[in-house]
């Protein structure tokens, strides 16, 4: 069964097109990797499903919802990390889950037993009573990333997950991702580590300048093999544009 | 290579002028200055007309002017936070001391000679030029307007490097930092116009070799302090406290279902100034109203009725209340959580409603002693509404991000005339009540009833109006 879905997807910013038409469909269970250079419409792509932006174009489903028709209801029911994106200053960690778990109805004995588990995986429960705004940048992405998973959600959109993390909490985090994915849960995962996307992720969509070029099963190959397949695509893509601005 | 004072300077100016475009509505910024140069020339032809005292008016403009400096020497220095809660991740050149091989000590000298230079032509420039009402309409010579300049300057110099020697030396001793914000203060109690005179201020009154060379070291040795005290390696330990939004969220009930309110209230306790900030705004407005009003007889030929005055001052007031408390979170935060903007907004009016309300109401109280009960009643059965309709007014105006956006000249232009439609009539009720008292107290009462109305179509407007600009991409 689809987890996500879209058809057509379009977004113009002016004159810019963020996104082109783009249709892509991601079943449950899967790891989707989104990769493409810096301004490719990855993180479009995720603020449209999850109903944080109104595409111009097309349709999109995402966990049985419409995030255009119900943004506040997709949102519910899917995990977001931000690529920037920072905990309320003011709330010390646990208020904020406490805060996010409000949000979404979930009961204080599940919270508390799931805080607990995350603080011991991520190592961060002698920060538990710290304000958010006195975190380290490290620190801040083990709470946001906590955040994300909080209410278990049947999909979860990540961008840049590892970003800050010392090297035995990003090996941490992809088996967790491992884990999580092969429990039936669907991620959507955009990065600029090519290397990660061929560790973690079942499939991976190459974008660029708002279109998908290519999906490929990244099984069996390795980090380089998909690097070079997506420079490959990319380079392809521009060449193909500057054709068609030469007179 | 050695990186000159003069490439610093024009740096940082850029840097500066790029910030404030940012904060202050991009190109719409260059604006601004013409609307300083406006509203100087609103208030000084007000006050001409008024025959009033114009010394008072350039008193007040010398106060305003420090009070900036001061804000301006802290917030560049130690508000790095302040800055990113505004502006989200923003760093000056000014911090870039340990990654960049300049001297730490010139890149603080290059930046306090920035600050002074711009404002004094974007800001001080402007507000000198728009006193020229006084030259045309009163009996202020047209050759004081330069030396009015100068002074302006010069106590924005000196104010900027009193508040940077104070965090200087705060950066090495608290005990020292708050020992010599107590002496100043008590050296202004005990004889201000001493102290004033060897301020740049004093050169208005007399211009000897005393006071000039007061005006020209005053600045110099406080910024050398400064200069010489700052350290940039500090660290402040990291902030703990007690679990308390799970039982403010229970505390707040129904009326709290997502802890939105919860957490606004939150930011605005545990944020510099606490509670106490609320109270304190208030209680300026409070403090200088009420003396203003009753040594305002000695000044203007006319006594504006005090319940109505206050009342409607401590409504437009309010707005600060709204600031603190959208201060530390924006649209973004909100949209990756399942919670809709008018929820949001509804949070930020309970919220509103339970800080300024309280404390205005508390102060009115305290008029009722110090100017009569009949005249407070008034006040406080117009307060709440006026208070409701400045909320409205800001929330669909501006948002979640007030700061930014009511600095954007033109969306500013638009605030203050929402707030000048219900504000000048109840100014002339409140001048021209005593003579048709209950009459004017009614309609006061009316038109302030209707303007919380109007402020309450606008709150509800606001959730939708933001949410659609949001999820649109242009907000």
């Amino acid at each position: 069964m689809a987890a996500i879905r879209t058809r057509e997807l379009s977004k113009r910013y002016g004159d810019v097109v963020a996104l082109d038409s783009l249709s892509l469909t991601v079943d449950d269970g899967e790891c989707y990797g989104f990769l493409g250079p810096n301004g490719a419409g990855k993180s479009t792509t995720i603020n449209i499903l999850t109903g944080q932006l109104v595409p111009d174009d097309g349709e999109a489903r995402v966990a049985g919802v419409d995030p255009v028709e119900t943004p506040v209801e997709a949102r519910r029911h899917v995990g977001i990390l931000p690529e920037s994106g920072r905990p309320p200053s003011f709330l010390t960690v646990r208020e904020y889950f406490e805060f996010a778990a409000a949000t979404r109805d979930i009961e204080e004995a599940t919270l508390t037993e799931r805080v607990d588990r995350w603080a011991e995986r991520l190592e961060f429960a002698h920060k538990l009573d710290t304000l958010c705004t006195d975190l380290s940048q490290g620190e801040r992405q083990k709470v946001l990333i906590t955040q994300a998973f909080l209410h278990e959600p049947r999909v979860v959109f990540i961008d840049e997950p590892l970003t800050n993390l010392d090297p035995i909490m990003q090996e941490r985090v992809k088996r967790f991702f491992e884990t999580y994915r092969d429990a039936g849960n669907t991620l959507f995962l955009s990065t600029h580590f090519v290397e990660t996307a061929a560790e973690v992720c079942t499939q991976v969509g190459i974008l660029n300048r708002g279109r998908l070029l290519e999906e490929l099963r990244p099984g069996g190959i390795d980090g380089d093999a998909l690097l070079d397949q997506f420079f490959a695509s990319v380079e392809e893509d521009v060449g193909e544009a500057e054709l068609q601005r030469t007179p | 290579m050695t990186l000159s004072t003069t490439y610093l300077l024009r740096v940082m100016a850029l840097e500066e002028w790029r910030l404030h475009g940012r904060m202050f509505g991009g190109k719409r910024f260059a604006m601004f200055p013409v609307f300083v140069a406006a509203v100087a020339a609103g208030t000084a032809a007000f006050f001409a007309l008024a025959n009033a005292d114009t010394g008072l008016l350039i008193a007040g403009l010398h106060l305003v002017v420090a009070t900036l400096g001061l804000q301006v020497g802290t917030v560049g220095l130690v508000g790095r936070d302040a800055l990113e809660d505004l502006l989200g991740e923003t760093t000056l050149l000014l911090f870039s001391a340990r990654t960049l091989p300049v001297e730490p000590k010139k890149l603080l000298v290059a930046f306090l000679v920035k600050d002074v230079a711009y404002y004094a032509v974007l800001f001080l420039l402007p507000l000198t030029v728009g006193l020229v009402p006084l030259v045309v309409m009163a009996d202020v010579p047209a050759a004081r307007l330069p030396l009015l300049f100068l002074t302006s300057v010069g106590m924005f110099a000196l104010s900027v490097a009193a508040s940077f020697a104070l965090v200087g030396i705060h950066t090495r001793s608290r005990t020292a930092s708050i020992a010599l914000v107590v002496a100043v203060v008590a050296a202004l109690l005990l004889d201000g116009s001493r102290v004033l005179a060897v301020t740049p201020y004093g050169l208005l009154a007399d211009i000897r070799p005393l006071t000039v060379a007061g005006s020209l070291l005053l600045p110099v040795f406080l910024g050398v302090v400064g200069v010489v005290a700052f350290r940039f390696d500090r660290r402040t330990p990291s902030r703990t406290a007690a679990n308390r939004f799970g039982w403010l969220h229970r505390k707040l009930g129904g009326a709290d279902e997502q802890g939105l309110l919860a957490k606004s209230l939150l930011d605005v306790v545990r944020s510099s100034g606490g509670l106490w900030k609320v109270v304190f705004s208030q209680g300026l407005v409070f403090a200088v109203l009420a003396v203003l009003l009753a040594f305002l007889p000695d000044v203007v030929p006319v006594r504006p009725e005090p319940g109505l005055t206050i009342a409607a001052v401590l409504a437009l007031g309010s707005f600060t209340t709204y600031n603190w408390l959208c201060q530390f979170d924006d649209t973004a935060f909100y949209l990756r959580h399942p919670v809709s903007l008018s929820a949001v907004f509804r949070a930020k009016l309970l919220g509103f409603c339970l800080l300024a309300l309280p404390s205005g109401l508390a102060f009115l109280g305290l008029g009722a002693v110090v100017f009569g009960t009949g005249t407070m009643a008034v006040g406080i059965a117009v307060f709440a509404p006026l208070c409701l309709y400045v909320f409205g007014v800001t929330a669909y105006v501006a948002g979640l991000e007030p700061t930014e956006l009511l600095f954007d000249t033109p969306v500013f232009a638009g605030f203050t005339l929402a707030m000048m439609v219900v504000l000048i009539p109840l100014v002339v009720a409140a001048i021209a009540f005593t003579l048709y008292p209950t009459g004017l107290a009614l309609g006061s009462v009316g038109y302030a009833s209707l303007s919380g109305l109007a402020g309450l179509g606008l709150y509800r407007r606001a959730g939708t109006r933001w949410e659609g600009r949001a999820l649109d991409g242009t907000d």
